[in-house]
């Protein structure tokens, strides 16, 4: 730690003419176009948390519907055939899916890419999609809890209503029950996002040449840490920064259209 | 009314039980086309218990309930095709907070009876402006008051074209100066014989609307009579009691 901050005052305090300024950033980001390494690797951060997290977002939502089914299913005294095997399926998917939560829940996000990436899918030529994989499966743990707990918290009327008009389970909970879950859940569903696409970072441990990765590898030519670095954490920021000015927007339209 | 057709809904020794309490103790009821049956009784009686077992919103422990004539707690057969003929009114309203006053109303024809959206706005419009309400269509609830939020949600139930509508409740979440309106529009459709059960602690309404009046205690019906008798002239010792308190 002592060591970091030295080095940071050290590169500040040095007699860093303009001249080794300019010199710095020219080696960085200048010379052969390094620049775009970085762009491109903020382009494989941006494909890869976008698609893990509409990927992972669906199957969140899934597993939350299964959980939340389950958890609330009222069994009837007499039952059809069909009821009765809807209530063993509905029992297993539900146990399914509390293993897989605790599992990915359980274990650190680093160690699930590299098992992915160097166990279950080594022989893979496509890394963005698998790390897409990865990350889809590590963040719909995370997006399933907050679902689940949307529903939850949306009036027992609700269901009622929506079934006393006629509606089935299924349909009540898509055209009720879903879209309010959706909008008390969305500031940690935007958090999640952000997580996300921080822990994205983790992939240019698998090769992956993302925004991380390229700082590396400018790195690695210039021999030079800190610069390219900063400008990744200054990229990371940027990006973050924008995606809770958005979602702070819309949750202030949502709130003020109803509710 | 209580004439000799097949009933609209048949209660055949309905029991409900909870994990420790018996809410419905063996009741056997029947409830004819156009009447306006009102269940009154003590906190905890089992009057909500029992009109939800009528549309299954609460399952029955032991029983049958026959609706037009088909026994609805049968597994086989589909209760959201039952319950769309039949409509509940709840306390607390439930709209649905997300949707205009327009789409709460609109939502159930569209997606259950296949009208067209024109249609069913036409038919809701009408309702609305039935209850005074049709500058509101393009609100959302939170901008209404209690009693207007249960205006639309009566017709919410109404657009569905029900045979029957059950109404649990419907004033007790009101503030006192919104209990008539609510009432106004519950006269209305007894007076287009439209078929009512609803528990309420109204004594006016049942008096002045009912066509029969149930008594509840502790999961059984006590008595039941036209209002007239019912109120001037109770039988059983509980129901006396019960009226000294609320009268
Ligand atoms: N979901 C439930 N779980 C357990 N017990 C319940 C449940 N619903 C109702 N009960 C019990 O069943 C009995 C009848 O309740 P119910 O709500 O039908 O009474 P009520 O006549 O409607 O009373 P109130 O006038 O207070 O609404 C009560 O003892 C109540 O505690
Ligand atoms: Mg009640």
């Amino acid at each position: 730690m002592l060591d970091a901050i030295y080095k940071i005052l050290a590169f500040f305090t040095s007699d860093a003419t303009a001249d080794r300024w300019f010199e710095q950033i020219y080696d960085n980001f200048i010379k052969d176009d390094r620049w775009t390494w970085l762009m491109k690797g903020l382009w494989v951060t941006i494909r890869l948390t976008f698609f893990a997290f509409i990927f992972g977002f669906l199957l969140g939502l899934i597993i939350a519907i299964i959980r939340v089914s389950h958890d609330k299913r009222v069994v009837m005294p007499r039952q059809s055939f069909l009821q009765r095997l809807g209530g063993i399926i509905l029992s297993i998917l539900n146990t399914i899916c509390k293993i897989y939560l605790n599992i990915i829940q359980g274990t650190p996000t680093i160690v699930q890419i590299m098992i992915i990436y160097f166990v279950i899918l080594a022989s893979s030529t496509n890394k963005i999609g698998v790390a897409i994989l990865g990350f889809t499966i590590n963040s719909s743990a995370y997006v399933a809890e907050i679902i689940r707990g949307g529903i939850n918290g949306v009036d027992q009327g609700q269901m009622e209503a929506g079934r006393s008009l006629g509606f089935g389970y299924i349909p009540t909970m898509i055209f009720i029950i879903i879209p309010q879950a959706l909008k008390s859940a969305l500031p940690a569903l935007c958090n999640e996002l952000v997580v996300l696409l921080k822990e994205t970072s983790v992939a240019s441990m698998v090769a992956l040449q993302d925004l991380l990765a390229a700082a590396m590898l400018i790195r690695g030519r210039t021999a030079n840490a800190f610069l390219p670095l900063i400008a990744a954490a200054i990229i990371y920021f940027v990006i973050v920064s924008i995606l809770r000015a958005v979602s702070a927007r819309l949750e202030r339209r949502l709130n003020s259209g109803d509710r | 009314m209580t004439d000799n057709k097949t009933p609209l809904i048949r209660v055949e020794n309905l029991t409900k039980q909870f994990s420790t309490t018996t809410a419905l103790d063996n009741i056997s009821n029947n409830i004819y086309n156009g009447e306006v049956v009102v269940v009154i009784g003590p906190s905890g009686s089992g009057k909500s218990t029992f009109l939800r077992c009528l549309n299954l919103l609460e399952v029955p422990t032991d029983g049958r309930i026959y609706f037009e004539g088909t026994d609805i707690t049968d597994p086989h057969n589909n209760i959201n095709k039952h319950r769309q003929k039949m409509g509940m009114v709840f306390q607390q309203f439930n709209l649905f907070p997300h949707m205009t006053i327009l789409r709460n109303l609109t939502i159930g024809p569209m997606k259950l009876l296949k009208k067209s959206k024109e249609e069913a706005e036409k038919k809701a419009l009408e309702l609305l402006d039935r209850v005074g309400l049709a500058d509101r269509a393009d609100s959302y609830p939170n901008q209404l008051s209690g009693g207007q939020k249960q205006r639309v949600a009566i017709v919410r139930a109404l657009c569905m074209e029900p045979d029957v509508m059950l109404f649990d409740e419907p004033t007790s979440a009101l503030d006192p100066e919104m209990v008539g309106e609510v009432l106004d529009v519950m006269k209305m459709l007894a007076k287009n014989n439209m078929t009512m059960v609803v528990v309420t602690h109204e004594m006016g309404f049942a008096r002045e609307v009912g066509s029969r009046v149930i008594f509840m205690e502790k999961g059984k019906i006590i008595e039941e009579n036209e209002p007239k008798e019912f109120f001037e002239n109770p039988k059983s010792e509980r129901l006396k009691n019960f009226l000294n308190v609320v009268l």
